[in-house]
């Protein structure tokens, strides 16, 4: 019986070492064949992927020009860039043509089910806003400004929640911070939700909701336009036609986000609802582009010019 | 040698074989640690955009310390090779030259004869070996090679560092002594150079990692380490697997012909 | 910082034309502060307080050829350059108003607000421009024709980001950063505001490479290592063959005291925006000064000329530039081969023998495996 076991395990194992041998066959051929060390590594920056590095590269090799398009998107998104400075090292995002160091990685949303397809950086429309629309989607969820509650007097029961699982989490310790140059980016984002009759909270964008949108993204290709448009009807049902404005939460009266319950310290909440955020916002709305107040609804002159904009206002 | 090192020990009512003295052991260990060492801080040069690169040579000390370990190791290496290219020639000639000249049948003939005779060199048995061999791989013969002390396998194993050293070392000193080396040889030399220590270095590599450890560690019947290395002396099973030309001929000598077992796999 | 033009801008403008004069009026106390810079115990880089937006790394659009456009300013990371003396308004001067219109691209050869101590002068960069103008790097042949790809010669911002110092400390050894001791010392006179941090951080950085050689490689591989454009300007591939190098190994491993591109392709103590083509008779890699590059007092200098000799950008497929390289490589590939795919056919075929031990083809009389064994051992005894 032992002798059996010794044999058959000898023979598994001389079986193991000859894959062992074609692999290592396979495995000469590049490292023989393939001079010196270098992958034909021509990055701009250094890369954490290798793989992803060839796939690019081979990428560019192709004269297509949206190809290349694709590619450079690819390279920056696959890159980071590192400064040594001998007593720091700042490791930052790959931004092309980016002159200002950015000093920091950040993490995307992967939980948003908006951003599968309208992506991280949404906001176009308002030309001379959308920069600052998607400055607050950088840490607020779609939802927090373009679905409201809908009956009168009812209102959302507000919470961080992790960019990175899509689960509620205590608000972010970043919020005290006095280091500026970390304002906003606390690898959260506040989003609304209810609280169920068990006392949790219930996220408008659940699970449910993601696995809706994620079988419409599978199912998609078995679908005709008719029933595709029927679909997204159903996806955006609950989206407000008018989205909130700035002034909503940049003021000191009713502000529509509960600073407070979401972690923010006084001194940064007296920061958004008073002079500093909101008297800007007021400057804005004042002179600058009267049509601010419908963003995304027919208001998309490139100039953010005063005069244009009041003679905008004239003509309507 | 033959007292201090008798041919069949016994350990325990089992039977070993010698194979190396403990010079040859030493020798041996100094060899395998140098060249560990140097493929550890070399590697990580050849293949420097390898995700393991980097941190393997951090752990070796990095671009400031690494290097140098690498030269210390690599003239140890030279030491070694000089050293044992005297070991040899102190042992041909007290084995084989000194009987001649007290017989005084010392003549460039007989000196060439012992020159090949010696247990190293490569010689007719082992291309016959090899013959037989591919037979028995082939399932062209029921009956594996015999073979003599050396096999034609670790005489490869030998000869494989006794020719890289030469080719490997005097690159090395020259790429490090690059700057006194410019105001003798042309400049170009530097890039063969380069060629020769790290396309030579990585045929040792890839060699020892699989060949030669195959041959003594990975076969099923060492897996997961041959001892011989360390203890000198080889158990019967493997020296019947391994040497059974030798076995036989020691076991013969031994006057233990009536014991002889067969040869074949078990 | 600079809570007190918020104030006044929120008031202030009210109508266009105020608008205009409160912009003006800011604009001239900038003036004023941004002469003053070297003296100045404010710090006075944010005066309308462009972090108030701009600090969030969120900040950002896609713009209509569909670049990535982020306007975060890393506050902590642009106090840590030289350019933390001057305004955000000093580089972008289109910006006359806050909120404002879509900025334009700076121009970095304007004077800047900086007095240039020893001239007494405003500061520019464009004595830079122009040493790159006369470089290999210019976009105008020397006859003043525009080149081929002109779009492909490097302007400021190709090789240069916001630049961050690096100081040095030389107390008790070398080491990174600034020395808190050599500080204390100019603080004893330089007491006011950040001077004697800015000033030793300034020349410190100035006493070592500005950037790390590995950083350096990859600025000048973010043109010369793209396919493409090595295609368009007939070059090779010299990044890859730097990097096969000994110099490119270590760089690569971050070592600061190997050659890096600057160091062999600048002229030893000239300005390293001078580079010029190895063709040229003054270039510090023209063939008959590569011997004099090499042996420069900091690197080789005990070398003799030959050493010039050696090939630092060789292309190991190229047979006819590098025929030794090639062939030789040639051979150590085919030696490697034959040896490795030996040795892996017969462990292949060692193994598979061992699953069927007892099995042959061809049977063997046992008189043949006597003689066999016989002839061995009376070899052995010849």
């Amino acid at each position: 019986m032992l002798h059996l076991i010794k044999t058959i395990t000898t023979k598994v194992y001389t079986i193991a070492l000859m894959v062992f041998t074609i692999w290592y066959g396979f495995f000469l051929y590049p490292i023989i064949y393939g001079h010196g060390g270098a992958d034909h590594d021509v990055d701009v920056v250094a890369s954490a992927d290798a793989e992803a590095d060839a796939e690019i590269t081979a990428l560019l090799d192709e004269a297509d020009m949206q190809e290349e398009q694709f590619a450079s998107a690819l390279k920056e998104q696959t890159s980071t860039a590192t400064t040594n400075l001998g007593y720091m090292v700042v490791k930052e995002e790959y931004v092309q043509g980016h002159f200002h160091h950015v000093g920091m990685t950040v993490e995307s949303d992967d939980t948003s089910l908006c951003i599968r397809c309208h992506g991280a950086i949404p906001h176009d429309k308002a030309k001379a806003i959308r920069a600052f629309l998607n400055m607050h989607a950088f840490y607020l969820a779609c939802e927090t400004c373009h679905i409201q509650p809908k009956t009168k007097g009812q209102s959302w029961a507000f919470r961080w929640y992790d960019k990175k699982s899509g689960n509620p989490i205590s608000n972010p310790p970043g919020l005290t911070s006095h280091d500026k140059s970390m304002y906003g980016n606390y690898g959260a984002k506040i989003a609304p939700g209810r609280i169920s009759s068990s006392g949790q909270l219930m996220f408008l964008n659940d699970a449910k909701e993601r696995a809706f949108v994620e079988k419409y993204l599978q199912e998609k290709h078995r679908l005709g336009s008719t029933q595709q448009s029927k679909m997204k009807k159903v996806i955006h049902r609950r989206l407000d036609e008018k989205p909130l404005l700035c002034d909503h939460c940049h003021n000191d009266k009713t502000p529509y986000l509960p600073f407070d319950s979401l972690g923010y310290p006084k001194r940064r909440k007296q920061d958004l609802v008073g002079t500093e955020v909101a008297g800007m916002v007021a400057k804005y709305q004042e002179f600058y582009m009267p049509k601010f107040l419908l963003p995304g609804t027919g208001w998309n002159s490139d100039t953010a010019n005063p005069a244009e904009g009041e003679a905008g206002e004239h003509e309507q | 040698m033959q007292d201090k090192y008798p041919r069949i020990n016994y350990r325990n009512g089992k039977r070993f074989f010698f194979r190396f003295s403990l010079m040859q052991r030493v020798q041996h260990i100094i060899l395998f640690s140098c060249v560990i060492t140097l493929a550890l801080t070399g590697f990580p040069l050849r293949y420097y955009d390898k995700a393991w690169a980097e941190p393997l040579y951090t752990f070796m000390g990095g671009i400031e310390v690494a290097p140098w370990i690498h030269r210390g190791a690599g003239s140890v290496l030279l030491a070694l090779f000089f050293f044992h290219t005297g070991y040899w020639i102190v042992l041909f000639y007290r084995n084989r030259i000194k009987p001649l000249i007290e017989q005084k049948r010392l003549t460039p003939g007989t000196f060439f004869k012992a020159f090949l005779a010696m247990e190293m060199m490569p010689n007719g048995k082992d291309g016959r070996d090899i013959v037989q061999m591919f037979k028995w791989l082939l399932y062209l013969s029921p009956r594996p090679p015999q073979y003599d002390r050396i096999s034609w396998k670790e005489k490869f194993d030998y000869f494989a560092p006794y020719w890289g050293i030469p080719i490997l070392g005097p690159a090395g000193v020259a790429l490090w002594f690059r700057d006194e080396f410019s105001h003798i040889l042309p400049g170009f030399l530097l890039n063969a150079f380069y060629i020769m220590h790290t396309d030579e270095a990585l045929l040792a590599g890839l060699f020892l990692f699989f060949v030669h450890w195959y041959n003594v560690h990975y076969a099923p019947e060492k897996f997961p380490l041959g001892t011989v290395f360390i203890t000198g002396y080889l158990s019967e099973a493997d020296m019947i697997h391994e040497h059974y030309a030798e076995y036989v001929e020691a076991m013969t000598e031994g006057g233990l012909e009536h014991e002889i077992r067969p040869q074949g796999h078990h | 910082m600079g809570v007190l033009p918020n104030k006044m801008l929120h008031c202030a403008i009210s109508r266009r034309a105020e608008a205009v004069a409160a912009s003006l009026a800011v604009l001239l106390v900038i003036f004023m502060l941004g002469s003053l810079i070297w003296t100045s115990p404010v710090q006075a880089e944010d005066e309308l307080n462009c972090v108030l937006c701009h600090k969030f790394r969120g900040l950002s659009r896609i713009d209509e050829n569909g670049r990535f456009r982020l306007f975060y300013i890393n506050e902590n990371l642009f106090m840590k350059g030289p350019h933390k003396r001057i305004m955000c308004m000093d580089c972008h001067r289109d910006i006359k108003k806050i909120p404002h219109d879509p900025a334009k691209k700076v121009t970095c050869t304007v004077k800047c607000h900086l007095t240039e101590p020893s001239s007494k002068q405003k500061f520019s960069h464009a004595p830079v421009k122009k040493v790159l103008d006369s470089s290999v790097h210019s976009k105008y042949d020397k006859d003043g024709n525009l080149k081929d790809y002109p779009e492909d010669y490097p302007s400021c911002k190709n090789c240069h980001e916001q630049p961050l110092y690096r100081p040095l400390s030389f107390f008790k050894g070398e080491s990174s950063g600034i020395s808190r001791r050599g500080l204390s010392r100019c603080k004893t006179c330089h007491q006011t505001g950040d001077f004697a941090e800015d000033f030793y951080s300034h020349v410190t950085s100035r006493l070592q490479k500005t950037r790390e050689s590995r950083e350096i490689v990859e600025v000048c591989a973010k043109c010369h290592g793209d396919p493409a454009f090595q295609k368009r300007h007939n070059l090779d591939n010299v990044i890859e063959s730097y990097k096969e190098t000994f110099h490119g190994k270590a760089v690569t491993f971050g070592s600061d005291e190997t050659a890096d591109c600057l160091d062999c392709h600048v002229v030893y103590g000239e300005s390293v925006h001078s580079i010029e083509s190895h063709k040229e008779p003054t270039a510090s890699t023209y063939k008959d000064n590569v011997a004099a590059t090499c042996r420069n007092e900091e690197c080789h200098y005990k070398a003799g000329e030959a050493l010039a000799g050696y090939m630092v950008h060789t292309d190991y497929d190229n047979a006819e530039k590098y025929p030794m390289q090639y062939y030789m490589l040639k051979f150590f590939k085919g030696l490697m081969a034959a040896v490795l795919y030996f040795f892996v056919v017969v462990i292949f075929l060692e193994l598979l023998r061992r699953l069927f031990p007892n099995f042959s083809f061809i049977k063997e009389t046992p008189a043949d495996a006597e003689s066999v064994l016989h002839r061995s051992s009376t070899e052995k005894g010849a």
